[in-house]
């Protein structure tokens, strides 16, 4: 899923610097690679979602 | 002109993070090295990509408040990130950590300092920005900005080439131990794992319920171990001193014949009859140190006492007729000429770490202090901790075991001590003995060999909380005061 991520950033950097017209879509890339990195982080920390120390 | 500087510096923050992080941890650190990211490690990269992607972004179209936005949450949850991270390894013995330093700090711990900086930045870029500088249509990039864009695009084609070889296309994700980056498709690993069942937690095993004696199952017969001798009670008494709290645990010196009660925050030292207090203090628990509730109580010698708090922090205090009131008035809630205090502070384990404790024990004869383990929900193991007295840092753990020649058993196959729930303990010739409010046991374990040489079931014991020995006696006190006495045997 990080190979995917990476080539969504791809995508949405490249739109932007030669189809600068597009933006709505490189803005939803954009968007939805944040939504994956966030969703592969839970997933990887999932046993314990918050920092493993004393509060 | 102010609007080009701005531009300029956030081109510059572009190519800065597209290079500096972003770039050396793929060609330098990947390529090169052989360093292949952790899963977490994957998404604080991908954060930084993205946080750089925004600037892009904003070079091309201006700042329009949904990127400023983005980059802000995707700033905080990089920190977060970080922390999440950097908590579990921080805590480790020095030098200690996960794959490879950069300048003496590990990847993950720059980026938590990353994305500190990110947000600093992204602060001072919007301090210079104003608000007609808003624009609706892009902008055309000057070649620094440009130069930016091409920069992140082959780091981006970079780690999508690392990506694809150490984590596979999808539905494959990062691994937590990853292996070593190779070009070659023979040494790939794609990984499925992070799918695999797991309990959701926000704090997994940190989470840990504190210590609660009424949680033990006090039914002998079910107990662990099978058809133990029973020890009758051959007398009882009471606690009538006065006391501010419920007992938690009890101590005997038979130098001066009397004996140490430790209430939830309070330390008495009563006569021998249990009916008259010689000296106490109640303990601001809260202050410096937290103590939380005092568990367990010693003697270190004649005049100087410990209290343990659940939690392995301490206090020792040293008894003083002609001690500082005004002195101590930041250490005690009342009494504050009876004793001095000199020391407050933590055990440190690392077997009974995830859990507590509710006993304490000294052996004169190796000045150790021990402690016992008491189970929880998430962690369910029997651990003896020994800690030496003249730095009262840990000098020994151990997981006790069933001495051979002992003829104990167990009362089944997946049956073991982790059932028992330790909530006193005292020293006597080298064995240390231990009450279990589960089920009512008397355990007798060898200091030297670790293993259990003898266990007694005490009959009608009710959620005890302490235990003393006093010659040849047992004194187990329950938390109203109550206390059954049992004549000792090995």
């Amino acid at each position: 899923m990080e190979f995917l991520n990476f080539v969504l950033m791809f995508a949405a950097a490249w739109i932007v610097l030669r189809k600068p017209e597009k933006e709505r879509l490189a803005f939803r890339l954009l968007v939805t690679s944040v939504v994956i990195m966030v969703a592969l982080f839970c997933l990887a920390t999932r046993t314990a979602l918050l920092p493993g120390v004393n509060y | 002109m102010r609007r080009n500087l701005i531009y300029t510096l956030l081109a510059v923050a572009v190519l800065v993070l597209a290079i500096v992080p972003i770039g050396t941890a793929v060609f330098v650190l990947g390529f090169m090295y052989g360093d292949s990211p952790c899963v977490m490690c994957w998404e604080q990269r991908t954060g930084m990509a993205i946080i750089a992607l925004v600037g892009l972004f904003i070079l091309r179209y201006g700042p329009r408040p949904k990127y400023i936005g983005l980059s802000v949450l995707v700033g905080a949850w990089g920190l977060f990130m970080g922390m999440r991270h950097v908590g579990m390894h921080a805590a480790r013995d020095v030098g200690q950590g996960f794959s490879i330093e950069i300048l003496g700090v590990h990847t993950y711990t720059w980026a938590l300092f990353i994305y500190w900086v990110c947000i600093v930045t992204m602060g001072v870029l919007l301090t210079l920005l104003k608000e007609p500088e808003l624009q609706a249509a892009p902008r055309r990039l000057r070649t620094l900005e440009s130069a930016a864009a091409v920069v992140f695009l082959v780091v981006i084609a970079g780690n999508a080439v690392q990506a694809f070889a150490s984590t596979g296309p999808p539905p494959y994700v990062g691994q937590g131990d990853p292996i070593r980056f190779s070009f070659n498709p023979r040494h790939w690993v794609w990984s499925l794992e992070e799918y695999s069942t797991a309990p959701v937690s926000l704090r997994g095993r940190w989470a840990s319920e504190p210590p609660d004696v009424k949680v033990a199952n006090v039914d002998p017969a079910s107990g662990p171990l099978a058809g133990l001798p029973v020890l009758a009670v051959k007398s009882q008494t009471r606690i009538s001193a006065p006391l501010r709290g419920t007992v938690t645990d009890l101590a005997y010196d038979a130098a001066g014949d009397r004996f140490l009660v430790t209430t939830q925050q309070g330390i008495y030292i009563l006569d021998a009859a249990l009916g008259r207090t010689l000296r106490y203090t109640i303990i601001d628990t809260g202050f410096s140190v937290d103590l939380g509730r005092f568990a367990g109580a010693a003697f270190l010698d004649p005049s100087t006492v410990i209290a343990v708090g659940e939690n392995k922090s301490f206090v020792v205090l040293k008894e003083n007729d002609k001690a500082d009131a005004d002195g101590n008035f930041r250490f005690f809630l009342e009494s504050f000429d009876q004793f001095n205090e000199i020391a407050r502070s933590r055990f440190g384990t690392v077997r009974a770490r995830m859990m507590y404790t509710m006993s304490a024990a000294f052996d004169p004869a190796t000045k150790s202090i021990y402690t016992v383990t008491v189970p929880n929900t998430k962690v369910k193991r029997l651990v003896v901790s020994r800690f030496d007295r003249r730095d009262m840092t840990l000098s020994e753990e151990f997981v006790p075991t069933l001495a051979p020649d002992a003829g104990l058993t167990f009362a089944g196959e997946k049956r073991s001590l982790d059932e028992l729930y330790i909530t006193g303990a005292a020293v006597a010739d080298g064995k240390l003995y231990a009450i279990s409010a589960a089920h009512g046991v008397l355990l007798t374990m060898d200091l030297a060999s670790h293993a259990v040489v003898a266990a007694h079931r005490i009959a009608g014991l009710d959620h005890p909380v302490g235990l003393a020995i006093r010659g040849g006696e047992f004194y187990v006190a329950d938390a109203d005061g109550s206390i059954r006495i049992v004549d000792r045997r090995e």
